[in-house]
């Protein structure tokens, strides 16, 4: 706030002549006391930047280990699989357990070229 | 694919074909796999072994590949941490043999004007 230069020691008394000119004229302004209008005090939000590495710590990212050959592993061939499979036009497939059913669908679609349509279970 | 696969036939592949190749490869399993559930011929089910191993090599080949491409790309330059030796934690924080080497002045010039003498006694 104040105009402080690099002061030398004789010029000590030349410095305070020079700032008693300022708050006379006016020139120094006094900051405003903040007023709270709150009793709890919340950190206030800085500047956050992204991410920007010299260098990546991973090379390369690894590969993708559930991938469709993965997802399905091999279809049931049980007595009610087979009754599924005539009756309500269905297979049935053991799944790998990190799938879900959106992965399942498209895994499906990728293998067999099929089109799944949206049934329950 | 019913020869054998040959490693050193794999390395002059390109990534392309190596890619193709590997899904040719478990498709191929895929297929092994349901002839074992629907009780399959013994000799389908003896080449899921072979085939298993052939997608490892193929792997391996890739990854071996992929990993000396990419060294060549971090030549003096700061390496991932992966790229860098992996020796073990303790040996990682050791001194390096240049930083073990290093004199002060003080001892160069000792060094310099007071070196061991060897003498020899004539008997």
């Amino acid at each position: 706030m104040l105009p402080v230069a690099v002061a030398k020691k004789g010029d000590a008394k030349a410095q305070a002549a020079k700032v008693a000119k300022a708050v006379k004229s006016g020139s120094i302004k006094k900051t405003a006391k903040k007023i709270r209008t709150s009793v709890t005090f919340h950190r206030p939000k800085t500047l956050s930047k992204a991410r920007d590495p010299k260098y990546p710590r991973i090379s390369t990212p690894g590969r993708n280990k559930l991938d469709q050959y993965q997802i399905l592993k091999y279809p049931l061939t049980t007595e009610s699989a087979m009754k599924k499979i005539e009756d309500n036009n269905t297979l049935v497939f053991i799944v790998d357990l990190k799938a879900d059913k959106k992965k399942i669908k498209a895994a499906v679609k990728k293998m067999y070229d099929i089109q799944l349509s949206d049934q329950p279970n | 694919a019913a020869a054998r696969i040959k490693v050193h036939e794999l390395r002059g592949k390109n990534k392309a074909d190596l890619q193709g190749q590997l899904k040719d490869l478990k498709a191929e399993l895929s297929l092994l796999r349901v002839a074992k559930v629907t009780g399959g011929a013994p000799n389908k089910l003896s080449k899921i072994k072979v085939v298993r191993t052939s997608i490892a090599r193929v792997l391996t080949v890739i990854s071996q590949k992929q990993k000396s491409a990419l060294r060549e790309a971090y030549k003096n330059k700061r390496l991932p941490l992966d790229l860098r030796p992996k020796k073990t934690r303790a040996i990682r924080r050791r001194l390096t043999k240049h930083q073990l080497s290093l004199k002060t002045e003080r001892e160069k010039k000792r060094e310099k004007y007071f070196p061991m003498r060897k003498y020899a006694i004539k008997a």
